[in-house]
């Protein structure tokens, strides 16, 4: 699967604590600055790891799951359920 | 002119500092015993200069703009922006050598070497968690060389290899009177965001260990190729000590320590190389 950009802007821009607070506070106002699929905002509002693994960087996607308080164990057990070829679903 | 007085490499795990109270002893005095070879002997040398290695960790670059490799070329940099970083390592901003930095850059263009230059870096934790642990606070100024160890396409090894010949041949034709180590930050075997996250390869690191020892390149070359697109995404970072190997002629290679710490999803090397 191609790389998302947007997903991954989203994800590389929440690493500054001031727009994770914004996005704590207002998903949907920081969300509509992103040019997002709308499969991928159902997906961050459940953390859904089947839709959001294929199109970022890994390291990203962990950055992510730590900032939105998923445990590591549960964030790895999310990613050894993954398809094999999820990369390229 | 300036003189190479040492080569190291350290892991640099985030793990270490965020979660470092919260180690049992036994993982933190692993930890300290390893990081402190590596500080002991590079103290010991008195660097006016280190030259440090190490990927990017999306802080300085991201999708829109990604070298393959760059070189801070200016007078100073930023400290670490992570949160655990500034707790443990509070150096808001680092001094570089913005003169053996630049001739670097320089030579490298004369070479035929593209590198991305930066006059303003900011060195995150795989650049400042080896110079904590190795009680470089404040380090002296440090030359960051920037390699893209985390998203593909990435340098080759034989390319890697010649960075560190280039490297070489920069710190010794710099006029200036200047002691200068390289520290190789990265690796060995990690996964990270991956389905095999936390998994450490053993058998891979031993090998990597192995074939550093022996040193000769293509074996090097042969292997790692091969071997990296199958291993955790962290193993990647073994490209930092492909350039350490090769600024010392591909020889003299010394392992320090390997501790495989599943707390900090690394396995951990730390090594040496001679100058001679």
């Amino acid at each position: 699967m191609a790389t998302d950009f947007w997903l991954s802007k989203l994800m590389y821009d929440l690493q500054d604590p001031k727009l994770r607070e914004e996005y704590r506070a207002d998903r949907a106002g920081v969300l509509s600055r992103y040019k997002l699929e709308p499969a991928v905002v159902r997906a961050l509002e459940t953390h859904d790891i089947n839709v959001l693994a294929p199109r970022v960087n890994a390291y990203l996607l962990r950055f992510y799951y730590q900032y939105s308080g998923v445990k590591d164990a549960d964030f790895m057990s999310g990613l050894r359920a993954l398809p094999k070829d999820y990369l390229n679903g | 002119m300036a003189e190479l007085v040492g080569i190291f490499a350290a892991s640099h795990a985030p793990l270490v500092a965020r979660e470092w109270d919260n180690f049992t002893p036994e993982v933190r005095a692993g930890l300290t015993r390893c990081y402190d070879k590596v500080g002991a002997r590079l103290r010991a040398l008195k660097p006016d200069v280190i030259v440090e290695i190490a990927t990017d960790h999306w802080v300085n670059f991201f999708l829109n703009n990604l070298p393959a490799v760059c070189i801070g070329v200016g007078p100073e940099n930023e400290g670490p922006p992570e949160p655990f970083m500034r707790k443990v390592y509070n150096n808001p901003v680092i001094a570089n050598h913005a003169g053996l930095a630049k001739h670097l850059a320089d030579l490298a263009f004369a070479a035929d070497f593209e590198p991305a230059l930066s006059h303003r870096l900011t060195l995150d934790h795989g650049f400042c968690i080896p110079l904590w642990r190795a009680g470089l606070d404040p380090p002296p100024p440090i030359v960051p060389l920037l390699v893209n160890e985390i998203e593909p396409p990435m340098l080759s090894v034989k390319r890697c290899l010649a960075w560190g010949r280039l490297l070489r041949r920069a710190i010794a034709s710099y006029p200036e009177k200047l002691r200068v180590a390289i520290l190789a930050s990265g690796g060995l075997s990690h996964s990270i965001g991956e389905p095999t996250m936390g998994a450490i390869e053993i058998e891979f690191d031993k090998e990597s260990i192995a074939l550093f020892d022996k040193g000769a390149e293509q074996p090097m070359i042969d292997y790692f190729e091969a071997k990296l697109p199958t291993v955790g995404n962290g193993g990647h970072e073994v490209r930092s000590w492909f350039i350490a190997h090769a600024a010392a002629g591909s020889r003299g290679f010394e392992l320090l320590e390997y501790l495989p710490v599943p707390e900090v999803y690394v396995g951990c090397g730390f090594a040496s190389w001679s100058v001679q």
